[in-house]
């Protein structure tokens, strides 16, 4: 009964802002990344035709990370920040998840509201929130020495790599939470009986139905967080500070906010992205195939 | 006839031996996941708590409670939110760029959503895909790109806070399309179709029949995007000209990195309570709105259901 | 890291702006004049022993000096001040105390108004691209050369601003990077050093041969120890303390051995890196950190909590000939539709009252006036006695004083990659 034309034509404000504002950008950043510098006014200059790319700064970029590099290093803690981080988000968060979709019963609402609480929280907040605590004179190290845990107050913020792995940890699971209580609410019942029915234990029943079942979630929840931790570089600066605990997304920010090569900058943005880009495919892949294999159950 | 013999009295079982008993009843509720999640629940919460707490303290200090204060809202002369105009100007440019963010990203989201969940032919796929992708882009990317393409392509906008509005609206747009496609797909088309059945024309169906039924999801993701526009850091940052145009989370982060005086917790603590309050009234107008609806579970379960985009 | 300078009556986070466009690069788009003005210059090459930068100008250093060519001539001696209408200053945020712009307005009869921008780099490019027309501006000796090789600051009459010669120090009336003072006057001048809290660092580091090897030796501080987050203040640290006083080099010899002394400070000290000195050494989360000169006052002043005492800071730098010294400048706009005003602009900033209120009550940067010197301002309270060696003078200055300059694009490109080596962290 509509026409033809109408929805397309709803869509065209925003797929044209979406356009001009997110797809021409990344060309942008295409196009500084693979252009040249005028070496007399110290300026990147774009170069728009994919023909004339210039792909110097790229290879300078895959050479630092490369092993020997001088980014390698980065490169790989900020890999083994992030993996670290989604482990103990996902040991922490599926528990939780798990007790509220299916256990929490009565409480379930209200369990539920103070789980999405900490997403209208500013992450800003909550990073204020830990470094006061995490101080010399604050609560934590307080409470440590008064239950003799410390004899005497440690420095948190001194530059450790646990602070910033805590840090992200805290910042992010909230992300995981919420797709995964999605998936594992809609796991019905009846498969779980079945499968206690058929003689399972609680602990078979649940890695054989319930975890399977949940995968998607557990893969999207950790898309979710990953994808932003691996550009994240404001929480080892906001609780660490350390050159030795940067991650990549220090190095770009250098780049861009204090010298004369943005092109470099820019050629890592793009390796960062062509990364990330290559976990999103493998995570549409996994979604695809777990679709298939999950029929009609989930409808997704 | 045999006698009944007395029951032997039982020992009572001990404090701890009931306590152990509780934690492994087999058909009782996993006691240990209970425990485990409201102790999240605190982990996750109190701090949060805490940090509002000390934005009453007397002091200066913000791990050192003295005694109940107003004087970093209003009080103190020179560091309250009110009087220092580095926090109280970072205010002005959050709540502008959220509601200014709202205005446009919500017309325009709710647009797409209905254009990209009734279109079928070509190019639906692909702007589908384009609507998808600022989800999962990390903000340090889109930062660097929206920086690079008003120095080098529109480079008649300025870093400032056109460019940080822009930059807000682009990443909210995919949010709000998300929420409203959702509540679409489970109006279904019955209604409209209902509404031609009755001879309604189809631009009447769209107005007086469709946009009604989407209040809730228009109203509920209003308040998504006013929050995620509060909350933005990286985005509003790079596309910062300095001083004015700061917002919360940045004076928040600046502050935090060096000796932040509780001022800071306190501007916190407003954005934190304004973005709340209209979360809470986003919440409540979609359950009001769908109060007849309601399924097993509760509207929060279908507002978290929103946040599947696949 | 970005730094943001807040608005408070006093920050010094835009110090890092500052001294990021002392190793920055130009960064100007499409600018029209400035294109022609490099239309058959040499590549900025080292071609024998003649630097250039943007725009073919020969690269000024303090036993160099440079007089720039003045590319239209200035305005006539004598002429009446323009009146009414607004007058613009651009300048970093909050850099400028507001009181005493509103003075000058109320004298000459226009309305100031303060535009801000991010850092000098950008502030030309806004300049050029025309989105801003200021009247003054705030601008660096390194970002200098741009502002001529694209026209966008015209040359000085100096008949407008006698309180150049009256007032400020010898060695920066006729300053190195601008020779006669064709185009600029200073503005705030500022040294590296150490900052440190006498109550927390056992060592007696003025006292010791090579301070700068504190940083090396300070494993009982580990965590609390930061250097400036900034690539020419970092490494130019570790040339010095080697002994090296050519903080331009190009060698990357040098600064490669540079950057691997620094990157030892990870295991020793945990080494951290920001521009929060002025907070974070007062409140004590910091105890050694490398500092510019006006820090420590400004954390006396405004920082220091109670309970802890003035003599808990300290500060030192090294002895003339071996210790960084820079300032910055003010220009006059080529936008300026009220260039005798803009003159006596000039010639107000450097006036002896103005510049000290500007110092003393808002900015905490201090001035190149010859009326300021350390014992006057212990005598009168604003500099307590043990930073009385924060307070510069004209013997800082000279052929043989170390000034971070602007460097080639190569060299640049240089020390930038250092410092991201040094930034990247070690394997951990």
């Amino acid at each position: 009964m509509y026409r033809r034309w109408l929805w397309p034509g709803l869509a065209l404000p925003g797929v044209l802002w979406l356009v001009l504002l997110f797809v021409v950008p990344f060309y942008a950043v295409l196009g500084v990344a693979l252009g040249t510098v005028d070496p007399v006014l110290f300026q990147p200059v774009p170069i728009w035709n994919p023909l004339d790319w210039n792909v110097g700064w790229l290879n300078e970029v895959l050479g630092r990370l490369a092993p020997g590099g001088i980014w390698f290093d980065v490169g790989i803690r900020t890999i083994v920040y992030v993996v670290v981080a989604l482990a103990l988000c996902l040991l922490i968060g599926y528990p939780v998840a798990y007790f509220t979709a299916r256990h929490a019963g009565r409480w379930k609402g209200v369990i539920l509201i103070l789980i999405i609480l900490p997403l209208w929280i500013s992450y800003m907040m909550r990073m204020l929130a830990w470094v006061n605590l995490l101080q010399e004179d604050g609560y934590v190290n307080q409470f440590l020495m008064f239950t003799h845990v410390l004899s005497q107050p440690r420095d948190w913020l001194g530059g450790s790599a646990s602070t910033v792995i805590f840090a992200l940890v805290y910042g992010y699971i909230p992300y995981l939470i919420l797709p995964l209580f999605a998936s594992l609410d809609r796991i019905d019942r009846s498969h779980l009986e079945a499968a206690r029915d058929l003689g399972a234990s609680r602990w078979s029943a649940f890695r054989s139905v319930t975890l399977p079942l949940s995968k998607t979630g557990i893969l999207g929840g950790a898309v979710l967080i990953t994808l932003p931790m691996f550009g994240d570089y404001y929480t080892p600066n906001i609780v660490s500070g350390a050159p030795n605990t940067s991650m990549i997304g220090n190095q770009i920010d250098l780049y861009f906010h204090g010298g004369p090569q943005p092109t470099i900058g820019a050629a890592l943005t793009i390796v960062l992205a062509a990364f990330l880009t290559i976990l999103m495919l493998y995570y549409l892949r996994s979604i695809h195939r777990a679709q298939r294999e999950a029929g009609a159950v989930g409808a997704l | 006839m045999t006698t009944v013999a007395e029951p032997r009295a039982r020992p009572q079982p001990s404090t701890l031996t009931r306590l152990r008993g509780w934690f492994r009843n087999p058909w009782g509720k996993p006691r240990f996941l209970g425990v485990f999640t409201w102790a999240y629940i605190l982990w996750s919460i109190v701090p949060v708590l805490i940090a509002v707490q000390f934005s009453f303290n007397a002091t200066r200090s913000r791990t050192a409670w003295d005694s109940f204060s107003t004087r970093w809202y209003w009080g103190d002369p020179v560091d309250s939110v009110l009087h220092d105009p580095s926090l109280s100007h970072a205010l002005v440019q959050s709540f502008k760029l959220a509601a200014a963010d709202v205005l446009i990203a919500v017309p325009i989201g709710v647009l797409l959503a209905l254009g990209l969940a009734r279109w079928r032919g070509r190019g639906s796929g692909t702007s589908n895909f384009i609507m998808l992708f600022p989800l999962v882009t990390p903000e340090i990317v889109m930062g660097v790109s929206l920086l690079l393409v008003f120095s080098h392509v529109f480079t008649f906008i300025e870093t400032g806070t056109l460019a940080q509005l822009l930059g807000h609206v682009t990443f909210s747009i995919s949010f709000v399309v998300v929420i409203v496609r959702g509540r679409l797909f489970s109006i279904g088309r019955q209604y409209e179709e209902a509404a031609a059945d009755l001879g309604a024309s189809p631009f009447v169906a769209l107005t007086r029949v469709l946009l009604p039924l989407l209040t809730p999801a228009i109203v509920a993701s209003a308040a998504v995007v006013f929050a995620i526009s509060a909350d933005d850091f990286v985005i509003s940052q790079w596309l910062s000209s300095g001083g004015s145009t700061d917002t919360v989370p940045i004076q928040i982060y600046a502050a935090t990195r060096a000796a932040p005086l509780p001022s800071v917790n306190a501007i916190a603590t407003i954005m934190m309570v304004s973005t709340l309050l209209i979360v809470a009234v986003g919440f409540l107008t979609w359950r009001f709105f769908t109060r007849g609806e309601r399924r097993a579970g509760t509207a929060a379960e279908d507002m978290g259901g929103a946040f599947n985009i696949t | 890291m970005t730094h943001h300078p807040k608005e408070r009556p006093y920050s010094l986070s835009r110090r890092v702006f500052l001294l990021r466009s002392a190793g920055a690069a130009a960064a100007l788009s499409g600018a029209g004049p400035l294109l022609a003005a490099c239309g058959n210059t040499t590549s900025s090459n080292d071609t024998g022993d003649e630097l250039t930068g943007p725009g073919g100008l020969p690269l000024a250093r303090p036993d160099k000096r440079v007089t720039l060519p003045r590319w239209e001539d200035p305005i006539e001696s004598g002429l009446e001040p323009e009146t009414g209408g607004t007058f613009t200053v651009f300048n970093y945020p909050a850099y400028f105390y507001k009181k005493l712009l509103t003075e000058f307005g109320a004298k000459y009869g226009v309305d100031v108004q303060y535009a801000p921008f991010d850092n000098v780099n950008s502030g030309l490019q806004r300049l050029a691209s025309g989105a801003v027309t200021p009247d003054v501006m705030e601008i660096t000796p390194d970002t200098l050369d741009i502002g001529v090789a694209g026209e966008l600051i015209k040359p000085l009459n100096l008949d407008y601003i006698p309180n150049l010669q009256k007032n400020i120090w010898p060695q920066l009336v006729d300053p190195f990077y601008d020779g006669e003072s064709r185009y600029t006057v200073p503005y705030t001048c500022y040294a590296t050093g150490i900052a440190w809290r006498t109550d927390k660092v056992t060592e007696d580091i003025a006292g010791m041969e090579q301070p700068w090897d504190i940083f090396w030796e300070s494993q009982a501080y580990e965590g609390k120890v930061a250097l400036l987050s900034e690539n020419r203040e970092t490494i130019g640290m570790a040339l010095l303390r080697k002994g090296i006083t050519d903080i331009n080099t190009e060698d990357s010899a040098l600064v490669n051995e540079a950057v691997s002394d620094l990157k030892e400070l990870y295991g020793i000290c945990n080494i951290k890196v920001d521009d929060l000195q002025y907070q974070t050494v007062p409140e004590g989360s910091s105890w050694l950190h490398q500092a510019w000169s006006g820090d420590m006052i400004a954390g006396y002043i405004y920082y220091l909590p109670k309970g802890t005492p003035a003599s808990a800071l300290a500060f030192w730098k090294a002895p003339h000939g071996k210790v960084p010294v820079q300032n910055d400048c003010f220009a006059i706009c080529s936008t300026t539709k009220k260039p005798v005003l803009s003159h006596l602009f000039l010639n107000y900033l450097l006036d002896n009252g103005v510049a000290y209120e500007n110092f003393v009550d808002f900015n905490g940067y201090q001035p190149p006036l010859n009326e300021i010197d350390p014992k006057t301002l212990v005598q009168k309270g604003v500099v307590p006695e043990n930073l009385e060696n924060s307070v510069l003078t004209n013997g800082d200055l000279g052929p043989d004083s170390l000034q971070y300059g602007t460097l080639t694009s190569q060299g640049q490109q240089l020390w930038q990659d250092g410092y991201s080596n040094f930034l990247a962290g070690g394997g951990s």
